[in-house]
């Protein structure tokens, strides 16, 4: 042992008596123990998912309704293999087991999840868990698998060893979870603690000497190793079929969000527009039903028909990472990943985001490395995600040819849309290097993948993962949306025109704040051959792009599900080709969006970043767009 | 490499099987029924990125940052854990190892600041500290 793996030890607070009944319980484990899918089954769908005060670290709370009982509340700590407090994760750990995290009340007792086929290893956070000396039940999960392939421990050996009650489970089964309300039981009934006698840890090095004692005097023999997985690892990761496999993948993600996700968006968005159609007429024709139907109807429509798309998504992902795919994905890509400075783990969120951001910043949550978290975070947005096609689709159709190349193969409409989705990917990759090669530069966390076997998914945890997901999309954007359209349609009726008797009317469009700021920005925009009304509508668009689109709508009398071609029409006669092209360039680059700002917002727990995010791709908008206006000017006169 | 059993084969790493793969020689001893002191799988190698695919070696040390050290002791990396190279990804980088029975991709620019020795075959049998009551078993099973 050389003087370098020396670590300073962990010093844990005296075990103190519990007083009073049990009320908070926490859940502990480390990653891949198969600790969510514990969380789930505890608590049932009774969950709060929030941030912890002041870091980028999730919290999870919900009532233990899962096994009856509904006055507790159970704490999901982040996974983590140490209480070594190098990690954000870890030290929020150990200020949420101390009772020191603001906001969180202080755990009464504690479950830690093991995984019995790797439990050498992960005894290595039993030890510090244990030394906190709150009352702790150990579960042993993956039982199951374990003695399916010839794995065994001795649990009441190992209960001897710790000093704790120790259960075996199965938490994709929910064999063996009758352990703790017994254990919880035992807890409200009694007191004081079990004194522990656990030897004291110094380093990592003697932490594992001390598991690996342990797993050896209660008889633990680790399970064999699955010969399947690494026959499967011999064809997905093969130097040829592995990297032509993940690009069937990566093909089969478009496929889906575009060839199945976009029907189900449309019909969505159509059930939507039908519900507000039917309430119409039972609201009071005026002001309130315009705010309630025009304003802040049609602003949530206009996020919720993203959620069919969107959960397909996670669909997709949940299976990809439930069987164990997606770290060999990113072991694939981590070569072409790294010459942009971020690494393998950033490529799932990239690929995401051709059909949101929103869900694709919330998968950034599987990079470790914060800077490489928050350098993908940044560069997201530029992905050319679903809500620019109605706008791209809206001006190709008015403003590029039809024209047919190399046989009727290639479209020159659909050359334009590729170099949409090339000029969004570049600007990532580009504003990656940019962040990596400065401010984002990060020296210390390498890449460190942990490739797990290969398991088949449960519907059950896809469905909570589903769940999930479509709950923290609709709580943390609805309403940031919610507000944002109340305000827009706010200032598009003020100031309200007197119209003779008591009688009061919306202004014109142009006459409303919103037309104001649109003339007042014009002379910011003219030079990208924009008028004032696509002023309005980049404006109204920095809610979502597109409502660019029912924004042009309304402007040009037109409506845009029905008379697309009139819109066309008004629009061919409005913009030069300069400016259509440019408007196209300016939608590729800039940050039109507020769910995404809303969620940037949320995972880097600041406005700091959204606000420098906005600000930058605005910049890069701008400027490409005028350097497109006049190149074109230039060329086609 | 003749003197090892069949399935002691280097290429497997066997933690799997025994799920105890560390030789705690704290007291400089060993425990190993010795076979043989021939270097078997790995000879001349220093740096885990020089490990070829296949190669079993055990760990001597991490010259890495504390905090990416202790990162990589609690994922298996300890001093005296048998690592073996599985398979290079379908680009050549990075590289997956099994140690202590699971498998950890590193970066070559990882690897290298991570010091191997060569395993002997008294590495590759299961090994334990404080053994007196273990060994009379340990040498019966052996047999």
């Amino acid at each position: 042992m050389n003087a370098c793996c020396e670590t300073p030890a962990f010093v844990p607070p005296a075990p103190r008596p519990s007083s009073g009944p049990l009320k908070t319980v926490a859940l502990i484990g480390p990653p891949n123990s198969g600790k969510s899918t514990l969380f789930n089954r505890l608590t049932g769908l009774r969950q709060k998912v929030a941030n912890y005060p002041g870091v980028t670290v999730e919290q999870r709370m919900g009532v233990m309704a899962g096994v009856g009982r509904d006055d507790l509340t159970l704490i999901d700590l982040p996974g983590i293999y140490s209480l070594t407090p190098y990690s954000e994760d870890a030290r929020v750990s150990i200020d949420v087991l101390k009772g020191k995290m603001p906001g969180t009340p202080k755990p009464d007792a504690v479950i830690l999840v093991l995984d019995s086929l790797h439990l050498t290893r992960q005894l290595m956070l039993a030890a510090p868990v244990l030394e906190v000396g709150l009352p702790t039940l150990v579960l042993l999960n993956m039982t199951d698998l374990m003695e399916q392939r010839g794995g065994h421990i001795d649990s009441l050996k190992l209960a001897r060893e710790l000093g704790a009650p120790v259960a075996q489970i199965s938490a994709t089964h929910g064999t063996g979870i009758d352990a703790v309300p017994l254990f919880l039981h035992q807890q409200t009934n009694r007191n004081a603690p079990t004194p522990l006698a656990l030897p004291v840890m110094g380093n990592a090095a003697s932490t594992h000497s001390w598991a690996a004692q342990v797993s050896r005097k209660t008889g633990y023999q680790a399970p064999l190793s699955v010969e399947g997985t690494r026959k499967i690892d011999n064809i997905l990761l093969h130097p040829i079929w592995g990297p032509l496999l993940f690009l069937v993948v990566v093909v089969g993600v478009f496929e889906v969000v575009f060839s199945i996700g976009q029907p189900l968006s449309d019909g969505f968005g159509d059930i939507l527009a039908r519900m507000g159609e039917f309430v119409r007429p039972l609201l009071p024709a005026g002001w309130l039903q315009s705010l309630v139907l025009d304003g802040a109807w049609k602003g949530i429509s206009s996020v919720l028909v993203f959620l069919p798309q969107i959960l397909l998504l996670f669909l997709f992902i949940g299976v990809l990472e439930d069987t164990g795919y997606l770290a060999r994905a990113a072991l694939i890509a981590d070569r072409v990943m790294r010459t942009t400075g971020l690494n393998g783990k950033a490529f799932i969120p990239l690929l995401s985001a051709y059909a949101c951001a929103v869900p694709a910043i919330m998968a950034t949550r599987t990079i470790e490395n914060k800077r490489d978290r928050m350098a993908t975070i940044l560069v997201t947005p530029f992905m050319t995600c679903s809500a620019r096609l109605p706008v791209y689709m809206l001006l190709i159709a008015a403003f590029i040819p039809n024209i047919m190349y190399l046989h009727g193969f290639l479209g020159l409409r659909t050359i334009v849309m590729l170099g949409l989705y090339l000029a969004g990917f570049i600007g990532a990759m580009t504003t990656a290097w940019l962040l990596k090669s400065s401010i984002l530069k990060s020296s210390e966390t390498p890449f460190i993948l942990e490739l797990p076997q290969y398991r088949m998914p449960t519907l059950r945890s896809l469905g909570m993962r589903l769940m999930d997901r479509a709950n923290v999309f609709l709580r943390q954007a609805g309403t940031v949306i919610l507000s944002v359209t109340l305000a827009l349609w706010v200032l598009a009726h003020l100031p309200v025109v007197h119209v003779g008797g008591n009688a009061y009317a919306a202004p014109e469009l142009a006459d409303s704040v919103i037309g104001r700021l649109g003339h007042f920005i014009e002379p910011a925009i003219a030079p990208l051959g924009f008028n004032w009304k696509i002023g309005i509508g980049l404006l109204s668009s920095v809610l979502a792009r597109e409502v660019m689109v029912s924004t042009m709508g309304t402007l040009y009398g037109a409506d845009p599900a029905t008379q697309a071609m009139h819109l066309q029409t008004a629009l061919h006669h409005d913009m030069t080709l300069g400016g259509a092209l440019a408007l196209m360039i300016f939608f590729a680059f800039a940050m039109q969006c507020t769910s995404t700002m809303a969620v940037v917002r949320r995972e880097t727990n600041s406005w700091k970043w959204p606000a420098i995010q906005f600000l930058y791709m605005l910049f890069l908008a701008w400027g490409a767009a005028f350097v497109v206006n006049h190149a074109v000017m230039a060329i086609f006169g | 490499m003749s003197m090892v059993p069949k399935h002691l084969n280097p290429g497997v790493c066997e933690s799997d099987h025994y799920g105890r793969i560390l030789k705690y020689d704290h007291n400089g001893r060993s425990f190993g029924l010795h076979l043989s002191k021939r270097p078997v799988g790995v000879r001349q190698v220093s740096m885990l990125s020089e490990l070829k695919i296949g190669q079993t070696a055990v760990l001597v040390a991490l010259e890495l940052p504390e905090s990416v050290q202790n990162h990589l002791m609690h994922m298996g990396f300890v001093p005296d854990a048998l690592v073996t190279a599985l398979r290079r990804a379908p680009a050549g980088d990075p590289t997956v190892f099994a140690i202590d029975g699971m498998e950890i991709a590193l970066r070559h620019e990882t690897a290298e600041a991570i010091r191997i020795r060569p395993a002997t075959p008294d590495d590759l049998i299961p090994h334990f500290e404080s053994v007196q009551d273990e060994v009379p078993e340990l040498i019966e099973v052996m047999r």
